[in-house]
């Protein structure tokens, strides 16, 4: 089954909307459901055209297809399972939160915390995405635990802080502090990155650009051929600061 | 006539020794005070009624007009942004929140342009911390870090720091340390035993390093770190391990520069390493009179200390998103109430932009840069002046702020009251 | 004037040795009256189980350290969120909820009246602040002496009638309820990061020690003639081995007071410990009820622990130092000039931990093994040991060894031969739980001449009844029932009015909170000492005549006065 949902024109487009309802599962039991606009609550047809293609009788069968203007919808995805999601433009924050299972693809842009403390599935994003990709909530001691979170493009500052489980794969660079407080799960930066893994305790990292700002407490053990990347890299442990036991391969350094 | 004791609601110290001379209505002369304090008492000019913008200027409306059009404003919105509190009193800051519950508004306080960044770190490693006079009575070693107290607390020192007698520092200057780290050298760099002349952004590294030294991982440590010589870093350190009981006071060069809250996590994680040496607490130094309030009254009656979203009616709190300058650099929000700031001065020009293109209700004693922005502004009482109230010193210590002089203006939270009164069908909080 | 009848009620009130009596109970302008007129509202509770409003005589729930607990923990924000509804305010948390969460969730388990546990004299007001935002409790705090220096100076003099001077001034100016002592003369060591290991050891700089401390405090709070006893948060809390410390202690006591205990040993679970490392820790809770038997002078309270996830919060700064070194966790701290400390620190108790199962184990032990329930009340140390929403599963504990089993089964192993709690048969009966929860808090505050813990006549109405019918029920086997039963009252009646019904506010509250106000005698008034002046101004950050707590913070302050040292 395929749902399409085409966004409406907003006499306040800036509005953000709040719809954690757009799960694949949902749509089993038809397209009634409640979506937020500001503070107030609104039913999902009255911000969309909603087209129904076909039916579905479990819910890994139904594909979500996201059209229009959608750069402000919030928590699109959250607690998402089993099933697809497929963003045709921009998508707002939150997309993917506690995502356990299923894909998520983002042709455009994804706004910050993109796959927020999740535990498994998939989500691609095609163009660049935020702050705090594939990251955790305030206060808490782990972001996301599981899956897996690919980003063409590039991605904003604090890229998989907390990260504790799980891959994302940045093809192109990322801002400040990617890696932060890492410990545990797979980071792979295939551009850029400045200051990368601070007080990271367990996990790895692997960055096949340049790295600014590299931090004066990582303590370079080797530097070795990466096979599966083709790559000759220094591989550092850290962060000494901490008891770290984390690891980072950097292909190469700029200016401390 | 004199009154001692009286307590400056200007910054985040709250000195409460002041003696101001009072005559006819009128306060004519501060003592012990500093600078600031002086011209917080004796410049206070205040708008005498409400004004409404007009096509052309400015008109005088009534207390009841303006309160009224408020709460309209406040009621028709969609997502209604009430900012401020930060140099009011507690009980005006907690009409604030009714509010915001009652509507489903975002609110935030000042917090989201200073010490935001500190509180995030705080939700990270918590926070070893003390009252001050802990510090103006034990503490031999004092580091300023990214804070220049001098022009900004002017006070800090002598009152609680560096040249404030203490019961296990009789005397004083000559038995403390004072460390400044700073970018620049500034006036309170000049009179440090220590200067830390570090590289514009480089705070995270050193305290990184600082923390590595102290565990004995040295040797990992290149020869400079952020333009500070290793030399440096190990004597730092050492003086710190050394301390019977050390203080990091930081303020906004660490929080609002490159890295923000990571800046103030590895601080707090260096303090929490020395604790493991010696006594050592660190604070930041909050900026506004009655800043720390806000984010005590928010956080017991919402949980969170600022940039709170009542939106889906639940409290629901994460700076970056619900944070008043992000939303309105994003045009979220399409009416504002601004309490006892000034966002017009002190935000990024898109955001405060915003403000002018929205219905902008300012309720504040004085005008100011956000006046210029608003649709109507409600002149009233100012806390610690005109009228008494709780505030929250930099430390946590509540302190009764009080009424000096009468000027006939109704109290903010008196406003803030009929406000929610009228949006609540005239039920009270 | 508002009438209310509550008629075919079961009531168990301990105090007025009434149990499990159907009786009716009529109401008139908040208090208990001998009968109202036909015009009274009725309420017919259906031979349910009627209790004096619950008291919790040891929780943290108002003021500088509770918030923080708030302020750094919005992932705890997360759980337990209302909307504002009818008239209940936003509510959010599950172990550090907001004022009104603490206040609507105490309300709905039939809570009336809260002592908090630790209030520094100089924060005082925030704790006041908070209390007027707990609105369907009526408050009390307890006021933090521990590392106080005007009093560890009078106790070097051995000067009882200053020490009690002192008290006296700070309880008045912190509109403060009773003397709190946590890690005696512990906390004024902290201020250098140090600890003391014993109750013997010397204070640094102020050559006193915890038991001096102790022991002239005791008396300092007779001569007073302060309604509650002394309120002791033993030193070397949560240390292998530190029951030898608590025995000590408990030696120390003198019987000096008829109608109420004089001392009151908080959370005692914590510092009934043997062994001497984490390793080889095991219960010592025999040998502490053993003495406790024996002395009827000491009450206690459990401090029990339960699973999950929790924040500890005290003015204990060193422990949690300690614990935060264990856990590795995110660890605030605050210590309070001449006065006191204060530490936080999340953590999570474990059914794989040995050591969690063990303090498990010891709280109910404790409370099984004292012969009195008077002597053994029931708290969690709110939020230490658990968030008070978990009493409930504590009383199912106590009424019913078949649970108890259940628990213990899924227990690590190595907690049977550590403890002693799998032998005992002991099943509590719903006097005792009635005493465990509000007839003895009552007697052990001194408030039931303040017409709390009862339901005589010319008491406050206070009043929870719960949906429980004890005729009907077996609490042995149906512990769940009671469980649920004592989650959520059918009415909770404060001060007359129906408060909170199946849970759900219905009424704006309007609290009252109780302070003491111990009159000495003019010539040793601190307030006319030059010397403790003089040392005020000069060591403290605040001007002595800002520090005291004005009334415009008690908006229904209930001062209890004294007339000390007659």
């Amino acid at each position: 089954m395929r749902v399409i949902l085409e966004s409406k024109v907003r006499s306040k487009p800036n509005l953000p909307i709040e719809a954690e309802a757009i799960i694949p599962r949902n749509f089993l039991k038809g397209t009634d459901h409640v979506v937020f606009e500001g503070n107030k609550e609104r039913t999902l047809s009255e911000l969309f055209w909603i087209f129904v293609e076909g039916t579905a009788v479990s819910p890994e069968n139904i594909e979500v297809i996201l059209k229009g203007d959608t750069s402000r919808i919030k928590r699109v995805g959250e607690y998402m399972d089993t099933g697809s999601i497929v963003i045709e433009g921009d998508i707002g924050m939150h997309c993917g939160n506690f995502m356990s299972g299923g894909t998520i693809e983002i042709r455009g842009n994804a706004d910050a915390w993109l796959g927020r403390e999740m535990r498994g599935g998939t989500i691609l994003c095609r163009g660049n995405a935020g702050h705090y990709c594939a990251t955790g909530y305030r206060g808490e001691k782990k972001g996301m635990q599981g899956g897996k979170v690919e980003v063409s493009g590039n991605t904003g500052d604090f890229c998989a802080e907390y990260l504790a489980g799980g891959t994302v794969h940045i093809h192109g660079s990322t801002g400040d502090f990617p890696g932060a407080e890492m410990r545990g799960g797979e980071l792979i930066i295939e551009g850029d990155a400045t200051r990368p893994c601070g007080n990271m305790k367990n996990g790895s990292c692997v960055i096949l650009g340049t790295v600014h700002d590299m931090l004066p407490t990582f303590e370079k053990i080797e530097r070795r051929v990466l096979p599966e990347w083709k790559i000759t890299a220094d591989v550092y442990k850290g962060d000494v600061a901490n008891r770290g036991k984390g690891n980072l391969c950097v292909r190469s350094t700029g200016l401390y | 006539m004199i009154e001692r004791d009286v307590v400056c609601p200007f910054c985040g110290c709250l000195c409460d020794d002041l003696e101001l001379e009072t005559e006819g209505g009128k306060i004519v002369k501060v003592q012990n005070g500093c600078s600031l304090a002086e011209s917080t008492f004796m410049n206070d000019t205040r708008l005498p009624a409400p004004i409404r913008r007009t096509e052309t200027g400015w008109e005088d409306i009534s207390y009841n007009e303006a309160i009224k059009e408020t709460a309209e404003i406040l009621r028709d919105a969609d997502r209604p942004l009430l900012y401020g509190w930060s140099s009011t009193h507690g009980e005006a800051q907690s009409i604030g929140v009714h509010i915001a519950e009652l509507i489903g508004a975002v609110i935030d306080n000042t917090s989201t342009v200073c010490h935001g960044p500190s509180i995030l770190a705080i939700q990270e490693v918590g926070h070893p911390g003390c009252t001050l006079g802990q510090v103006k009575n034990r503490a031999d070693v004092i580091i300023y870090w990214g804070a220049n107290p001098v022009e900004a607390h002017p006070r800090h020192m002598s009152r609680y720091t560096t040249y404030a007698t203490g019961f296990f520092v009789p005397e004083a200057r000559r038995e403390r340390t004072v460390i400044v780290v700073d970018t620049r050298r500034t006036d309170t760099a000049n009179i440090a035993d220590e200067f830390v002349q570090i590289e514009r952004g480089g705070d995270y590294a050193v305290f990184s390093a600082l923390r590595a030294i102290v565990r004995g991982n040295a040797s990992v440590i290149p020869r400079k770190v952020a333009g500070v010589s290793k030399e440096q870093l190990i004597r730092i350190a050492e003086i710190c391990k050394k301390a019977k009981f050390g203080a990091i006071f930081f303020g906004l060069g660490l929080t609002m520069s490159r890295g923000k809250y990571k800046n103030i996590r590895n601080a707090i994680e260096l303090t929490d390493e020395l604790n493991r040496h010696t006594k050592f607490v660190i604070s930041p130094l909050r900026g506004h009179g009655n800043v720390y309030g806000s984010n005590e009254v928010f956080t017991w009656m919402t949980g969170y200390p600022f940039a709170v979203d009542f939106a889906r009616g639940i409290a629901f709190y994460n700076p970056g998103e619900t944070t008043a300058v992000d939303i309105l650099r994003r045009g979220e929000c399409d009416a504002a109430l601004i309490v006892a700031s000034d966002p017009g001065a002190n935000f990024p020009r898109a955001a405060a932009a915003h403000l002018a293109k929205i219905p902008t209700v300012v309720i504040d004693p004085h005008v100011n840069a956000t006046t210029a922005l608003s649709r109507i502004h409600i002149p009233c009482t100012a806390a610690g002046i005109d009228a008494a109230g709780t505030a929250y010193r930099m430390d946590g210590v509540p302190i009764r702020l009080k009424k000096v002089i009468d000027r006939g203006y109704p109290d903010d939270a008196e406003i803030l009251k009929k406000i929610y009164d009228l949006l609540n069908g005239g039920m009270g909080p | 004037m508002t009438e209310l009848w509550v008629k075919n009620a079961c009531v168990i009130d301990p105090i007025r040795g009434i149990n499990g009596d159907i009786m009716d109970i009529a109401i008139r302008d908040g208090r208990i009256v001998e009968s109202v007129s036909d015009r009274a509202e009725v309420i017919d509770a259906e031979r349910c189980l009627t209790l004096p409003g619950g008291i919790d005589s040891h929780t943290h729930v108002s003021g500088t350290k509770v918030n923080f607990g708030r302020y750094m923990s919005p992932e705890d924000m997360r759980a337990g969120r209302t909307k504002r509804k009818g008239k209940m305010h936003v509510t959010s948390g599950y172990y550090v909820p907001t004022t009104f969460g603490n206040s609507y969730r105490y309300s709905a388990m039939g809570y009336t009246t809260l002592l908090e546990g630790a209030m520094a004299p100089l924060e005082a007001r925030h704790t006041h602040e908070e209390f007027t935002a707990t609105p369907h409790q009526d408050m009390m705090a307890n006021t933090l002496f521990d590392g106080n220096w005007a009093v560890m100076d009078a106790v070097r003099e051995k000067d009882i009638r200053k020490t009690a001077a002192v008290v006296a001034w700070t309880l008045k100016a912190a509109r403060g309820y009773g003397i709190k002592l946590t890690n005696p003369g512990g906390t004024e060591a902290w201020g250098w990061g140090e600890d003391l290991t014993g109750i013997h050891d010397t204070v640094p700089h102020f050559a006193v020690t915890p038991a001096e401390i102790i022991t002239t405090m005791i008396r300092a709070n007779e001569l007073l003639k302060l309604p509650h006893s002394v309120h002791l948060h033993c030193n070397n809390l949560g240390k292998p081995g530190n029951y030898q410390t608590t025995l000590e202690t408990f030696e120390l006591v003198p019987d000096l007071n008829d109608a109420r205990q004089t001392l009151y040993a908080t959370h005692v679970q914590f510092h009934a410990y043997g062994g001497g490392t984490w390793k080889n820790i095991c219960s010592k809770a025999e040998e502490i009820t053993r003495l406790v038997n024996s002395k009827p002078q000491i009450v206690m309270d459990m401090g029990q622990i339960m699973f999950g996830r929790t924040m500890t919060m005290t003015a204990d700064g060193p422990m949690e130092f300690n614990l935060h070194c264990l856990h590795n966790n995110k660890w605030s701290n605050h210590d309070v000039e001449l006065e006191t400390g204060s530490g936080i620190i999340p953590v999570t108790y474990s059914k794989k931990s040995t050591v969690n199962c063990i303090m498990w184990a010891i709280g109910l032990e404790l409370a099984l093994l004292t012969k009195n329930p008077w002597q053994c009340l029931l708290e969690t140390d709110n939020p230490n040991g658990a968030p008070f929403v978990k009493y409930p599963e504590v009383i199912g504990l106590l009424m019913s060894k078949r649970y108890r089993d259940e628990e213990c089964a899924a227990l690590h192993a190595g907690t049977e031969q550590k403890t002693s709690l799998y032998a005992l048969e002991r099943e509590m009966d719903w006097h005792d739980i009635a005493v465990m929860t509000r007839a003895g808090q009552a007697k052990a505050l001194g408030i039931v001449s303040q017409g709390k813990g009862h339901l005589g006549v010319g008491a406050e109405a206070d009043i929870a009844i719960y949906p429980i019918r004890t005729d009907s029920v077996d609490p042995a086997r149906e512990y769940r029932k009671v469980v649920e039963g004592f989650q959520k009252t059918r009415y909770t009646i404060k001060r007359g009015r129906v408060v909170s019904r199946d849970g759900e506010i219905i009424v704006d509250g309007a609290n009252a909170t109780f302070w003491v106000d111990a009159k000495v005698p003019e010539d040793i008034r601190m307030e006319n000492d030059p010397e403790f002046i003089k040392r005020f101004e000069q060591f403290y950050t605040v001007r002595m005549s800002n520090y005291p707590v004005q009334d415009v913070y008690l908006p229904r302050g209930r001062c209890i006065e004294t007339e000390a040292f007659t």
